[in-house]
Parts: structure tokens; C-alpha cells; sequence
């Protein structure tokens, strides 16, 4: 499976990859991924490629993935082109970001929403593998009651 | 116990596993990681060890290197720049060589990302005749470290590990091995023939290199993968992306890879005999020519010398699969239609006091100066149009006083207006400080002082209390320093205060026309890139365009350049982006409408 993950510094991407790679590994799958941050630090692109369970180096070329997560819209059309016919592109509407971050706190956890969306749409995971994981993060609750918003 | 790890924090893994317990750096992407993993692993396992950043990097290879004389096993971490700055204790400690392991951990930029030059280390390695393993991913990067200080205690020797970016930043789920506390035993045995040798014996040590590189040479690193009958040479994250490209296109039966794992030494001759069995033979590698140039007989070879693969760039995915293409193994249909993610110009993060201070700078010096800059987070002092040249560490200090002994000889006179920030004026500004006061040079000297060295991550700077475990430490004051050198006119001020900069800058002005030594202003503001400089960092409860006076004009976006401020095409007004903006307020400064307005 080939995914490839779209945000802006600070927005938590780099701990969304994290999550799915422990998701990985605790199913003993073999992961990879590449990180691509240009110089920029505030509001500059973070681009994460991953590869679950083939390959050897953890690039994603366009056209070639399974699932694109789009947490910035200005990337929209960039996450589009990621995406292999039949991918998915995995977004989150501004209503449901506002709404995490006015409960929540913060716009960080907009990451483990757009896992539960992700969660049904494949079926190499299930929920219990994303919680066995989200549960043992630092604000565990607060992710886990992100994801229940994302579940469909 | 499995992990998800960076290449660089890989190789803190490996290194640490296989004994290493002195780690000494300096930060620079992509090597930044590597120092800080090691500290972690030492706070986690409860080793003992010293693992801390170093001023420069030649200060680190000396420190590591003495250390290794005590017999302990060590590494030194830096980009490749940086080891252009230690080159002088790195050629000399591959001469004296080593007494444990001793590993020299490069990582390189092809590319470049966020680097000044594309250099191959490995080259460097075979400059000074040191083995270099290459890895291919962040496993592998975990292996070599180790195989690397095995090899290292094996023939004395230091032992290059080369990363490059995209093996640094690629993360993979990794076994590591268990990390045990070991008793250091550091003891110096004295043998001056070695450790303080005149030329007469460095010509004995030089040949002793030269054995131990020929010994090496004997167990060439090379692996064989598929069945094919066209022949590709290959090292490093090329191998890794060969791999991917053979599977996904079925090229199993069509070519041979050949990769080696120590571009350096190589059997020249096991490696010819191995290239004339194939007619057709290709040459793949991230960086400069290193295992081409080691291969006898060039001729029917594809490589760099004949322009087949191109020499700068990064060698990408797609670079090498038109390499394939061309070389008659792969067909596809190119992606036409590649799309580019939006352009956005790498800017100072909002409310970055460095803008202030540049902002300040260019109001009063406008036209007239020439501005020498220096590497860091203020390089980007450029899109203030404060900065004209960026060219190495510490070269905004020589540049100010080359440029002014150029005018000055020829009995002119220019503003000259450096900027550096506060870890590299310890890396490397001090000294050029140092020959323009003994040599009567006149410029202005603003050291930007964020507290920390904020572009590669936010690293300690020998300023802070604290070092890299957040362990207390002495600080050195900046101005005690310059004072120290004799610099006469010195200000310190908080770069918030814009005003008061221009001030500064006025009677440093004034202060230069009159004097033949150079002028110092600090201009100090914590990074507010940091959450803890965030929290402390003074803001306003709004900062708003009051569209009544926003005329439209954009000065305030071409002058000031903050991203949050953004121009509205439909009301060509500007606006204030609020997901970004930190309400520092500082913007209020640059519109001549004072239309930009805060609430207190
Ligand atoms: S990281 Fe710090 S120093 Fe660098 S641009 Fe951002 S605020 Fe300025
Ligand atoms: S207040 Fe002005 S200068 Fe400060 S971050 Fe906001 S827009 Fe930028």
C-alpha cells in the first residue's frame, strides 16, 4: 500500500505517519517512508510518502498511491495527483477543523480524524489497530475522541 | 524491539550498539538528528557516554579524536560542508589513525535542499584514504554503523559512514539490539612518533595508511542481485530506488544490479574483471563519479564521463528511470503531467525578530550599503533585500572586511552591513572579528541573536545555560566577547524595538565614518519558532487592516514580507492571515498609512 500524506508545519503530519507506521509494524508489516520538508519552517509543505508492506525506499511517485491525506487545501490538487486511478484522497472539510480545534484544542489532532476516515476505507487495518496505537499517544484521549469523529 | 526510524537516528542506534560513547557534532540538515537521538538513548538506557554539540566542526573532530586517543570509541557528525571545515585534523587523524572505533559520519545533500554546495564526501574519503560505506536505507544505516566501527577497530583507522538526504529523512521499522552500560577505560599510552610526529614520520605513518587501505581492498563489498544480462553498477538510496523500479516493472530478467556497499577502497581489478563480462553497463550513483572513476576501463561504459547520467541533481526516481529508458531496459510513458505542489518563497516565520532587524537595517541604509549575510534562518534577509552575499560560515565578517580593504585601497569608502546570527558567530565569526579589528576595518557587524541555532532545529548555541541534554551549562556572553577584542562601539537591544535599532544603526553609521574599526550591534529576540519562545513572546490581543486606510500599495508586503500579511485580490486590500499571524504587531511599523493597527 502506497500513501502519501500533504501538510504544513506544526500540523501533526509527521506524527500521522508515525501512527500508521506503529499500526504497521505492531501487524507485522514492514514499512518505510520519506520525509520531504523544504526550508521554510512555519506553514511550509511537509510531504510524507510511505510504503506499506513492499518496496525498498519509502518514495511515492504521482500516480502511484493508494490513499493521499490532504491536510492543508492549498495542496488539494498536488494530493490529487499522488493518486493512482483508483486511489482516495483523505480530507478533512473546514467545518469538522474548526470543530476540532474549538473542542479540542488543537488542529494537530485533525491527523487521527483522517485516520478513522481512513480506517474505512481499507481493510489491511481495523479500528483497534489505530487505537491500540492512538491510546498510548501523549493526549491519547483527545485523538482518540478526533478518530471517533472521522469513523463512518 | 521494533522501531520506526529516521536513517539518522539509525545510525545514533547503530553507532551507540556497537560502543561508541563519544559522539561530538555540529547541527546541519540533513545530519541535524543523529547528535540528539544519541542523547536520548543515553537518558534511556542510563549508558554513560558523552554526546554533546560541539562549537564548529573542527573543534568536534579534534575533541572526538583525542578522546579516541584515550581509547575510546567515537564518531564525529556533520554535513558535508561541515567537514570542509574540519578537513585539517580529518586528514591528519586518517594519517595518525585510530586507536577504538572511529567512525566519521557525513551526510551529504545531492540536490542541494538546504546546502551551499552538492559535494560528494566520498570523494573526501578517498582524499584522505579512508574506507567509506554507503547506505541504502535506514536499515541498512543502522548495519553500516556498526559494520563501520568494526572496521574502524579492525585497522585503526577512521571509517567514513556517508548518508545523503533522502537516507537521513526516510524512516523504516527497524530491530535494534540491545544497549548495554560497558566501564570506559580511557588511558593514554604516549608514543610522540605517533601522536606528535615530524615529517620524517608521517612518511612511515602514510605508508602504514596505505597498507591498511590495500588490506581493506582484498574483501571488496560488492553484492549481486537479479538475473539479467545488462550490467548496473550501483551504492547507496540509487540501489534502493533501482530495486523499486525492477519490481514494479518486472526487470528482474533483464538487468544485473552490482552494488557496492564501499565505494572506497575498491579492487579495481576484481571490479574490471566483473564489468568485461557484460557488453552493456551502466553506472548509478547519488553524488559525484566515486565508483566510475575507480573502474579501469571507462570506455564502454555509460556513466558521468560520457554525459549519459547528468552531473548535478539529484538523481531521483525519475531521473533514473529515464536513465533506464535510455539505456534500452525500460519503456514507459512519461508523466506528462506532473504536477508541482503551490510555489511558496521560504520567508522568515512570522514575527521573526530577525525581520524586524532587517526591516530596521534596510530603512536606514536603503541603497547605499553593501550587505554581506551568513548562513542560518537570516540568509532569508534576502527577501528584505538585506542581504547581498551568503557565502560559508562566518564569511558575512571576512566579506565585510574584504569588501571594505577593496574599497578602501583604492581610497573609497562603502557602508558595509553584516549580518550573522549568534551560533555562527561562535562557529566561525570570531576569528574574521578578530583580523578586522587588528587590520583597522570598518563596517557594521549586527550579530542576530535568537538564542539558538533556530534553521536546523533549534540546537543549543555555547550562549545558553543549557546544552544538548538540557543539562546546565556555562553560557559565553556575546558581548563580553566582542568587547574583549576591543570593539569600541557596541549596542545590544531588543530587535522588537524597532526605533531603537534605527537609532543604533545611525551612530554605528556615524560611528564607521569616523573610525577605523568595525562597529558591533546585537539585535536580540528570542526564535519564535520554539513553543517556549512562542509563549514568552509579547503580543498584542489583535492586530487587524483598518480597510478604511489600506490604500493597497503592498508596501508592507514587499518590505516587510511577513507571510501572514496577504494581499486580497477581490478587495485589494490587505488582510492578515490569523492562522498564521503571532500578533507581534511588528508590521504596524512598515505601513506609511498606519493602517495596520493593534489592540491592546
Ligand atoms: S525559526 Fe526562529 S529564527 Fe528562524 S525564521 Fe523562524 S522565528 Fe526566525
Ligand atoms: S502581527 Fe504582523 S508581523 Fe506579526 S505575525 Fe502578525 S502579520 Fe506578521
Amino acid at each position: 500500500m502506497k500513501l502519501v500524506i500533504l501538510g504544513v508545519g506544526g500540523m501533526g503530519s509527521i506524527s500521522l505517519s508515525k501512527t500508521i507506521a506503529s499500526m504497521a509494524i505492531n501487524r507485522g508489516l514492514a514499512v518505510k517512508s520519506s520525509e520531504i520538508h523544504g526550508m521554510a519552517k512555519k506553514g511550509g509543505l511537509v510531504e510524507i510518502q510511505m510504503k506499506i508492506d513492499e518496496g525498498l525506499s519509502g518514495v511515492v511517485l504521482q500516480g502511484e498511491a493508494d490513499f493521499s491525506f490532504v491536510m492543508n487545501k492549498d495542496y488539494t490538487d498536488y494530493g490529487q495527483a499522488f493518486l493512482k486511478r483508483d486511489g482516495r484522497l483523505i480530507m478533512a472539510d473546514r467545518d469538522t477543523v474548526e470543530g476540532i480545534v474549538r473542542d479540542l484544542g488543537d488542529v494537530r489532532f485533525v491527523g487521527s480524524f483522517l485516520l478513522a476516515r481512513f480506517i474505512g476505507y481499507q481493510d489491511v487495518f481495523r479500528e483497534d489497530d489505530a487505537l491500540n496505537v492512538l491510546e498510548k499517544l501523549k493526549e491519547g484521549e483527545k485523538n482518540i475522541e478526533a478518530f471517533k469523529r472521522g469513523l463512518i | 524491539m521494533k522501531l520506526f526510524l529516521s536513517g539518522n537516528e539509525a545510525i545514533a542506534f547503530g553507532l551507540i550498539e556497537a560502543g561508541v560513547r563519544f559522539i561530538s557534532a555540529y547541527p546541519g540538515t540533513p545530519s541535524s538528528e543523529v547528535l540528539p537521538t544519541a542523547v536520548k538513548i543515553k537518558q534511556q538506557f542510563g549508558i554513560g557516554g558523552y554526546f554533546e554539540w560541539s562549537v564548529n566542526e573542527k573543534a568536534a573532530f579534534e575533541e572526538a579524536t583525542a578522546a579516541n586517543f584515550s581509547g575510546l570509541s567515537v564518531a564525529v557528525v556533520m554535513k558535508q560542508v561541515g567537514l570542509n571545515v574540519a578537513m585539517d585534523p580529518y586528514m591528519n587523524t586518517a594519517i595518525v589513525g585510530s586507536i577504538g572505533g572511529f567512525v566519521v559520519v557525513v551526510a551529504d545533500d545531492p540536490g542541494p535542499h538546504s546546502s551551499q554546495t552538492e559535494q560528494d564526501s566520498r570523494f573526501l574519503a578517498q582524499f584522505a584514504k579512508i574506507p567509506v560505506l554507503e547506505p541504502s536505507t535506514p536499515k541498512e544505516a543502522y548495519e553500516f554503523a556498526k559494520r563501520a566501527v568494526d572496521l574502524s577497530k579492525k585497522y585503526s583507522l577512521p571509517v567514513m559512514l556517508r548518508t545523503t538526504t533522502r537516507v537521513s529523512h526516510s524512516r523504516e521499522d527497524i530491530a535494534v539490539g540491545r544497549i548495554e552500560d560497558v566501564k570506559l577505560k580511557p588511558e593514554f599510552k604516549k608514543n610522540t612518533d605517533r601522536f606528535a610526529a615530524t615529517p620524517h614520520f608521517r612518511f612511515l605513518l602514510h605508508k602504514e595508511l596505505n597498507n591498511k587501505i590495500r588490506a581493506i581492498k582484498g574483501k571488496p563489498g560488492f553484492r549481486i542481485f537479479y538475473n539479467g544480462n545488462r550490467l548496473l553498477i550501483t551504492s547507496g538510496i540509487s540501489f534502493a530506488y533501482l530495486c523499486d523500479i525492477v519490481e514494479e516493472f518486472g526487470l528482474h530478467d533483464k538487468v544485473r544490479i552490482l552494488k557496492i556497499d564501499m565505494p572506497f577502497p575498491i579492487d579495481e581489478l576484481k571490479l574490471q574483471e566483473y564489468v568485461d563480462r557484460y557488453n552493456d553497463v551502466l553506472v548509478i550513483e547519488e553524488g559525484y563519479p566515486v565508483i566510475e572513476n575507480q573502474i579501469i576501463d571507462r570506455r564502454r561504459i555509460k556513466g558521468r564521463w560520457n554525459g549519459f547520467v547528468p552531473s548535478e541533481g539529484e538523481l531521483t526516481i525519475d531521473v533514473i528511470k529515464g536513465l533506464l529508458r535510455d539505456f534500452g531496459v525500460l519503456e514507459f510513458k512519461e508523466n506528462t503531467v506532473a504536477v508541482k505542489p503551490p510555489f511558496k518563497r521560504p520567508s522568515l516565520c512570522p514575527g521573526c525578530g530577525h525581520r524586524s532587524a532587517f526591516f530596521a537595517i534596510r530603512e536606514v541604509f536603503k541603497n547605499q550599503a553593501i550587505y554581506t549575510g551568513d548562513i542560518g534562518c537570516y540568509t532569508l534577509g534576502l527577501n528584505l533585500k538585506a542581504v547581498d552575499t551568503v557565502h560559508c560560515m562566518g564569511a558575512s565578517v571576512s566579506f565585510a572586511f574584504g569588501f571594505d580593504k577593496a574599497f578602501s585601497i583604492a581610497g573609497d569608502f562603502k557602508y558595509i552591513v553584516a549580518t550573522i546570527g549568534d551560533s555562527t558567530f561562535f562557529h566561525s565569526g570570531i576569528t574574521p572579528l578578530i583580523d578586522a579589528m587588528h587590520n583597522k576595518s570598518r563596517f557594521i557587524l549586527v550579530i542576530l541573536d535568537n538564542a539558538t541555532t533556530a534553521m536546523t532545529g533549534n540546537q543549543p548555541t555555547p550562549a545558553n545555560p543549557f546544552n544538548a541534554a538540557f543539562d546546565g551549562a556555562n553560557p559565553i556572553s556575546i558581548e563580553s566577547t566582542v568587547r574583549s577584542l576591543g570593539v569600541e562601539f557596541l549596542r545590544v537591544r531588543d530587535a522588537y524595538d524597532i526605533e531603537g535599532l534605527k537609532t543604533d544603526l545611525k551612530e554605528a553609521k556615524q560611528y564607521i565614518e569616523t573610525h577605523s574599526k568595525p562597529a558591533v550591534l546585537i539585535f536580540r529576540h528570542p526564535c519564535v519558532y520554539t513553543k517556549e519562545g512562542l509563549s514568552l513572546n509579547p503580543a498584542f490581543e489583535d492586530v487587524y487592516v483598518d480597510e478604511a486606510k489600506c490604500t493597497g500599495c503592498k508596501i508592507c508586503i514587499n518590505r516587510f514580507e511577513c507571510p501572514s500579511l496577504l494581499f486580497d485580490e477581490d478587495t485589494k486590500k490587505v488582510t492578515i492571515d490569523l492562522s498564521t499571524c503571532i500578533k507581534c504587531g511588528q508590521c504596524i511599523y512598515s505601513c506609511p498609512y498606519n493602517a495596520i493597527k493593534v489592540k491592546k
